[in-house]
């Protein structure tokens, strides 16, 4: 029973992982733009959140909505006044400019919120727990790949089945035809960047009502969503969402196995993914 | 004052002047065809005037603007929008969400879906069908349908025959009657040059970036073309 309960953890922090992944799969998927400084902007919501949440009624869980929508918009500012400047054949450029961008963001929040350990108060919601059939669940955990999947879900209706949806998928088709329709592509990559910011600030604020971080703790956030996205198969949304499963499960069973062994067990488990299938979980599928 | 005026253009692809000091005109109502062999500058030219690709010397008018250097969906909001060589559907999309795309240059019109697959019925048997999985022709006919539907003033198509069976070729140049009957002006560029002869009231010849022939089709002798196409013995 203590191993259903292990795994049943595993994946609840593994839809945390995965929403985590899918702000820098989406971008990659649409803009094939490899955004260096995802994981630095992760832990900026966090700040965010930290300074929001005494100021949110009802629920501290409702943070998730200023923050996103402050992301959103900082992620259209930053595609239009940035990345939009360095697009083009070669990647290299774009790698440099969010490299760059990781740095000054890491040092600017150490200079502004010092280097020390913080995390946002969820209030008595991080106490809570519940049976179900005889196991022991937290409540925030559950709460949280509530939100993960619901947030999946509707990213996929909303690709699926409307007109900003269409358009953005035509851009990631051939953005130089798209042009021929009428379309500004440059908007809609602000559009997407927007979208992937306010995602990956959903999944900083999460991680740290979860657990704890520093103005530091971008690389270990980058690293889980580069593993998330390469286990899924790059692109691929559902393929994503069962790479956060399986990082998760990975981890925390082997946590209970060896308690010293920290993530290592989940980058083991994604260099033998990549061995099996270098296209991740969605190659699989398709042979 | 024609519809579509383009005088001395000069466009480089990379280090290659692919097009040197070309000009046309194009009239409302009219059909116009650019012949010439491979690599005679013809796509380019067209990609220039479409925006798609940037310029360095000449001047482009369309319906008495000035479009010189801009963007190429602002081009395609004033009017006039090109069929990519090669059809270039959106893979992902199903051919009615390929169609729905043209409504993005929020232009008024006559077109719609409805009337594309009237145009093409084939293509409403296939509507919820994936852009890759179809066959060239179909995909060339999504590709056509999908610009009519920004409502152009002016169509520009590049190698609309390129890869396709003679049938479907003819299949294809016979819509133009209608296209034209809607009010829409068109510019081909062809290697097949019956096929585009035949289809335009007028046309020019390329030939290594420059227009080597010129005139109403017909009045060009094919001697006259074959000449002007391959550059041999003195054109025109």
């Amino acid at each position: 029973m203590i191993w259903v309960e292990t795994i049943i953890n595993g994946m609840l922090l593994g839809g945390l992982y995965a929403l985590v992944g899918l702000g820098l799969g989406y971008a990659f998927g649409i803009m094939r733009i490899v955004n260096v400084a995802q994981g630095d902007f992760i832990v900026a919501a966090a700040f965010i959140g930290v300074a929001l949440v005494p100021w949110t009624p009802i629920s501290p869980l409702l943070v998730i909505v200023p923050v996103a929508i402050i992301s959103f918009i900082f992620g259209i500012i930053l595609q239009r006044l940035m990345i939009n400047r360095v697009l083009g054949q070669d990647q290299i450029p774009q790698i440099l400019l969010t490299f760059g961008l990781a740095i000054v963001l890491r040092n600017g929040m150490v200079e502004l919120f010092g280097a020390n350990s913080q995390s946002i108060d969820a209030g008595e919601l991080r106490f809570m727990g519940f049976e179900l059939l005889g196991l022991r669940l937290g409540v925030l955990p559950v709460l949280i790949l509530a939100i993960a999947l619901a947030l999946f879900t509707l990213l996929h209706l909303w690709m699926r089945h409307t007109r900003m949806g269409r358009i953005i998928r035509a851009t990631a088709d051939d953005f130089e035809v798209v042009q021929l329709t009428g379309v500004n592509y440059r908007r809609v990559y602000g559009i997407a960047m927007g979208v992937a910011m306010a995602l990956s600030a959903v999944a900083g604020v999460l991680l740290a009502m979860r657990g704890s971080f520093t103005p530091y703790s971008g690389a270990d956030r980058l690293l889980i969503a580069f593993e998330v996205v390469v286990i899924g198969g790059l692109g691929s949304f559902w393929g994503m969402f069962l790479g956060g499963m399986l990082l998760g499960v990975t981890q925390l069973v082997a946590l209970k196995l060896d308690p010293s062994s920290g993530l290592m067990w989940g980058h083991l488990m994604f260099l033998l993914i990549l061995f099996v299938s270098p296209n991740g979980i969605a190659g699989l599928m398709r042979r | 004052m024609s519809l579509l005026e383009v005088e001395n253009l000069d466009v480089r692809y990379g280090d290659f002047q692919a097009v040197n000091g070309v000009s046309l005109r194009l009239e409302e109502g009219q059909t116009v065809a650019i012949i010439g062999a491979n690599g005679a500058g013809k796509s380019t030219l067209l990609k220039a005037i479409s925006g798609l690709h940037p310029w360095r010397a000449g001047a482009i008018r369309f319906d008495g603007q000035d479009i010189a250097h801009q963007r190429a969906d602002m081009i395609t909001r004033a009017g006039m929008t090109l069929v990519p060589e090669g059809r270039r559907l959106f893979g992902s999309l199903s051919v009615e969400e390929n169609l729905l795309m043209g409504q993005c240059s929020e232009r008024k019109g006559p077109w719609s879906t409805d009337a594309v697959y009237k145009l093409f019925p084939r293509l409403g048997e296939l509507r919820a069908v994936a852009g890759a999985s179809l066959s060239g022709g179909q995909q060339q006919m999504v590709a056509i349908g999908r610009a009519l539907m920004t409502n152009p003033k002016v169509l520009l198509c590049d190698e609309l025959s390129l890869g396709l069976a003679p049938s479907i070729i003819g299949d294809i140049y016979r819509c133009f009657d209608t296209i034209r009957a809607s009010g829409v002006s068109i510019v081909v560029i062809e290697q097949n040059v019956v096929q585009a002869v035949a289809a335009a009231g007028y046309a020019y010849c390329l030939l290594e970036g420059r227009v080597s022939l010129e005139g109403p089709t017909a009045s060009l002798s094919m001697d006259a073309i074959t000449a002007a196409y391959f550059g041999t013995g003195a054109a025109a």
